[in-house]
């Protein structure tokens, strides 16, 4: 059996920068507009607090349980849930039957979805972070075995990390080293 | 309107009137937006020599073209005004969210003018713009204002506004966007005057792309750089701006000395600042994060952005280096809203006249003025943002603050047109750094063209960078300096005008898009063509850079600034020294060649009609020319019992 191609957050990484945001709208509809996005990013702005929301691609998926008209179906190809506009009759049932919030709304009030991009998601390829990532079931719980250690982090103030954080300065002590290093190379280049 | 938001508000809160105006498709595509369209709207309408603290005072807040767009780091909002702190033009430019969602609700700037009766807020939802009671959220700290209108509004809104420092017409009091970004050169003050507390956006409208393929092509390409390059990812990713204690000598007990890298006390090297980090964060669309999320356990707070200017101003300069001390004094400049430099700077300022005789105890209020006291200078800095006993005096400024003190004092404020000058290194970049103050339009100033004008910086973003720089038409700095400069002024007008950052990485790919790529302008031409529909061409757009520069310049020629005032302080201790006075010499050489370049009469620093006629504003010359205009000396100030005090 082919492997199931699944896209996926590191919590911990993204930033909340609403990049992936603006990629989305523009993609598809040419503006650009959290709002006429697939993928929502819920986030306190001013700290590092961020999570974004976008279809799971459930198994049993229950925005297709609850469309009385049939509308949303499979696809094999891409392992991504997809609205038959021709089928849909406006009636947002899915909307409020996923239970990650993770169908918008048009202004005119039609249900958008993510639908992975037909495979090639665009999300990913601007996330600045490597937040959102994108491949085969194995390899995507890889990645989040190794990034992921402490979860959800959204308010993570109210929740209060406490400090020293010994990662963050070793962190800053490898910057000043980068610094130092290339500091030491450019100059040699004279310009 | 493509790439525009297509619409301006204008508030008159004394009448409590809202307009909203198309933008006029002219003034578009003359000033872009952002730091362009306000200077123009000021020339327009602010009267030479009003009173900044009065109602006449406009106040202005701008975007930018590409604001809110799916081109990374367009997430400024710039505010002007005529400034409370130097009497001419003030503007400060600021990240945060504000920026973008004011641009998907479909505005491109806010112009206000008046004053209300009792506090209000403004409430700006898509079409709606309402005119609001802001009685609950005056005295408000700018956490807790934000949290409430977050309350009222939801948490998807943006929010500009001023802390108690802003309402107690403290003269650096800055505009604050979403807590923790801040405009500086008073604009603060210029809110509190109005009886104006906040503006609350939230946008569903979006931004309308012209061509969204080739737009989104061009920004997807412009990201990737930034995305793939060492030094963004391992040091401004990691360690921001405090990577400018490694590299931009911070100023030690009020400019005693410059401290190299070597010499940076513990407490406040970037390792030191990293204990107290627990998170990164950016602004809207920004890959950097250069900010930082820090914790102080012994208040038990949180704070956002200790940038360089923080930790230098308020800890360095004041021979502070209690790194927990610093960062709290940071983050009670967020939450009164303060600009730090100039907090930072007129505190060291006091320090060194306490210690040189020049203020007493009897000044002070018997608050003893100590090289490295943070406890102290915690307690002033509450003084200042409620202008009290001793804090009032402070609360007037830099500049200000050492004219009221006398003219022993005012020998020691080395500014430029009223702002701080930061740094005075002599002999450094070949005149470049000196002229750069002189010119800047806002008073001395690092934002205006400095950091642009050379290429060190930029070689160590790329090693390709600098030929990149010169092939595309920036001089070289070291055969002539003023050309350079002049180049990397444009470089920093069409940035603040399209709503770019210029300070994540302090290089000029941050601040013009694809330079790496086409440079110098050629890659902004293609994507403002892209966004907007209508053809830009990098000459275009050096014209427009030009135009709005020489509209700031004709704003201060009307605020009475003099070819004199194109002089750079120096310690009076140094200033007949030999060197020094080569180095004025230097200055002045430089001066003249640069107002010849700029197309301005060289004897009294006034744009020419010519250079005016050539850039499609005329009618400019028309305010200036053969017009007496009273010299400056600072914004009028109060006497001190007037202004507001307390809490
Ligand atoms: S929209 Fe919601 S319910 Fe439907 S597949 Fe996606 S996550 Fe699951
Ligand atoms: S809005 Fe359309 S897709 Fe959603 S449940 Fe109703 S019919 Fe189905
Ligand atoms: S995969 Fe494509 S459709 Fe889905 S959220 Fe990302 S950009 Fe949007
Ligand atoms: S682009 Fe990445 S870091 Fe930015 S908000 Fe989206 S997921 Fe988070």
């Amino acid at each position: 059996m082919a492997h199931r191609y699944i896209l996926a957050v590191d919590y911990e990484k993204c930033t909340g920068c609403h990049l992936c945001e603006l990629a989305c709208s523009i993609k598809y509809y040419g503006v650009v507009n959290p709002y006429l996005s697939r993928i929502t990013i819920i986030t306190k702005p001013e700290i590092q607090a961020s999570t974004p929301v976008f279809c799971l691609q459930c198994n049993d998926a229950l925005c297709a349980r609850a469309c009385p008209a049939n509308a949303i179906y499979f696809d094999e190809k891409t392992g991504a849930w997809l609205i038959d506009y021709n089928k849909c009759i406006g009636c947002r049932e899915c909307v409020y039957a996923c239970p990650f919030g993770a169908i918008s709304l048009t202004v005119k009030a039609e249900p958008i979805k993510c639908d992975l991009c037909g495979g090639d998601p665009e999300c990913v390829k601007v996330c600045p972070h490597g937040a959102i990532f994108y491949g085969p079931e194995y390899e995507v719980v890889r990645k989040l075995k190794k990034g992921k250690s402490v979860g959800i982090v959204y308010e993570v103030l109210e929740k209060g990390v406490e400090v020293p954080a010994g990662n963050r300065v070793k962190e800053a002590e490898e910057a000043v080293k980068t610094l130092y290093r290339i500091w030491e190379e450019r100059k040699k280049l004279n310009i | 309107m493509y790439g525009w938001g297509g619409k301006v508000i204008y508030v008159d809160l004394t009448r409590e009137k809202v307009v909203v105006q198309p933008l006029s498709e002219t003034e578009a595509k003359m000033y872009l937006g952002g730091r362009g369209l306000n200077s123009y709207r000021l020339f327009k309408m602010v009267k030479p020599g009003i009173d900044p603290l009065s109602p006449e005072n406009v106040l202005c807040l701008a975007n930018g073209v590409l604001a809110g767009t799916a081109l990374s780091m367009t997430s400024r909002t710039e505010i002007s005004s005529l400034s409370p702190l130097s009497g001419i033009l003030g503007d400060g430019n600021a990240g945060g969210d504000f920026s973008a969602i004011l641009k998907h609700a479909g505005y491109d700037q806010i112009v206000i003018t008046g004053r209300a009766s009792k506090p209000k807020y403004i409430w700006i939802e898509d079409d709606t713009v309402e005119i609001r009671d802001a009685g609950d959220l005056w005295g408000l700290k700018v956490g807790e204002m934000v949290d409430t209108l977050r309350d009222i509004h939801g948490d998807d809104i943006a929010v500009a506004g001023i802390g108690p420092a802003g309402e107690h017409l403290v003269r650096f009091a800055t505009t604050m966007i979403d807590k923790y970004h801040s405009g500086a050169r008073g604009t603060g003050a210029v809110w509190g005057s109005k009886n104006l507390k906040a503006i609350a956006v939230r946008g569903t409208r979006g931004v309308e792309i012209a061509d969204p393929e080739a737009f989104f092509k061009l920004a997807k390409e412009d990201e990737e750089w930034f995305k793939k390059n060492e030094f963004v990812k391992k040091i401004y990713s990691v360690i921001g701006t405090h990577y400018g204690l490694l590299a931009w000598y911070p100023g030690w007990k009020y400019f005693e000395k410059y401290l190299g890298p070597e010499e940076l006390p513990e407490g406040i090297r970037p390792v030191d600042l990293a204990k107290y980090e627990v998170g990164r964060t950016q602004c809207f669309s920004c890959p950097v994060s250069c900010k930082d999320v820090y914790k102080l356990p012994r208040w038990n707070e949180y704070g956002v952005s200790s940038e360089f200017e923080s930790i230098y101003a308020l800890g360095a300069n004041n021979a502070i280096t209690d790194t927990e001390a610093i960062l709290k004094m940071e983050q009670m400049a967020d939450e009164y809203g303060m600009d730090v430099i100039t907090l930072g700077d007129t505190l060291a300022m006091a320090k060194f006249l306490y210690e040189k005789g020049i203020i007493t105890d009897t000044d002070t209020g018997g608050i003893p003025l100590k090289w490295g006291d943070a406890e102290t200078q915690i307690k002033l800095i509450e003084m200042i943002a409620y202008r009290e006993g001793f804090g009032n005096k402070l609360a007037e400024g830099y500049r200000n603050f050492a004219k009221i003190i006398g003219p022993e004092a005012l020998k020691y404020s080395y500014d430029v047109k009223g702002l701080s000058r930061g740094w005075y290194h002599v002999d450094f970049l070949n005149g470049i750094f000196t002229l750069a103050h002189a010119t800047s339009t806002r008073g001395a100033d690092h934002l205006r063209g400095r950091s642009w004008a050379y290429w060190e910086n930029d070689r160590n973003m790329d090693p390709e960078l600098p030929l990149k720089l010169l092939e595309g038409g920036l001089p070289d700095y070291r055969k002539d300096p003023v050309g350079a400069l002049i180049v990397s002024e444009r470089a920093c007008t069409l940035t603040d005008s399209i709503g770019r950052c210029k300070g994540s990485i302090n290089s000029w790919p941050q601040a013009i898009p694809l330079v790496w790529k086409y440079p110098l302008f050629k890659g902004l031409a293609k994507l403002l063509t892209a966004a907007t529909g209508y053809e830009f061409t990098e000459e275009k757009l050096v014209e427009i850079a030009d135009r709005i520069y020489l509209i700031e310049m004709a704003f201060n020629v009307r605020q009475g600034i003099k070819k004199k005032h194109y002089a750079v302080p120096f310690p009076p201790e140094i200033i007949n020294t030999p060197k020094i006075q080569a180095e004025i010499k230097r200055h002045w050489e430089m001066v003249d060649e640069y107002l010849k370049r700029r197309g301005c009469d060289v004897e009294t620093a006034v744009p020419k009609r010519e250079t005016l006629r050539k850039l499609g504003i005329e009618w400019v010359a028309d305010e200036i020319e053969n017009k007496e205009f009273p010299e400056w000396d600072g914004p009028p100030l109060w006497p001190l019992d007037k202004y507001p005090r307390g809490r």
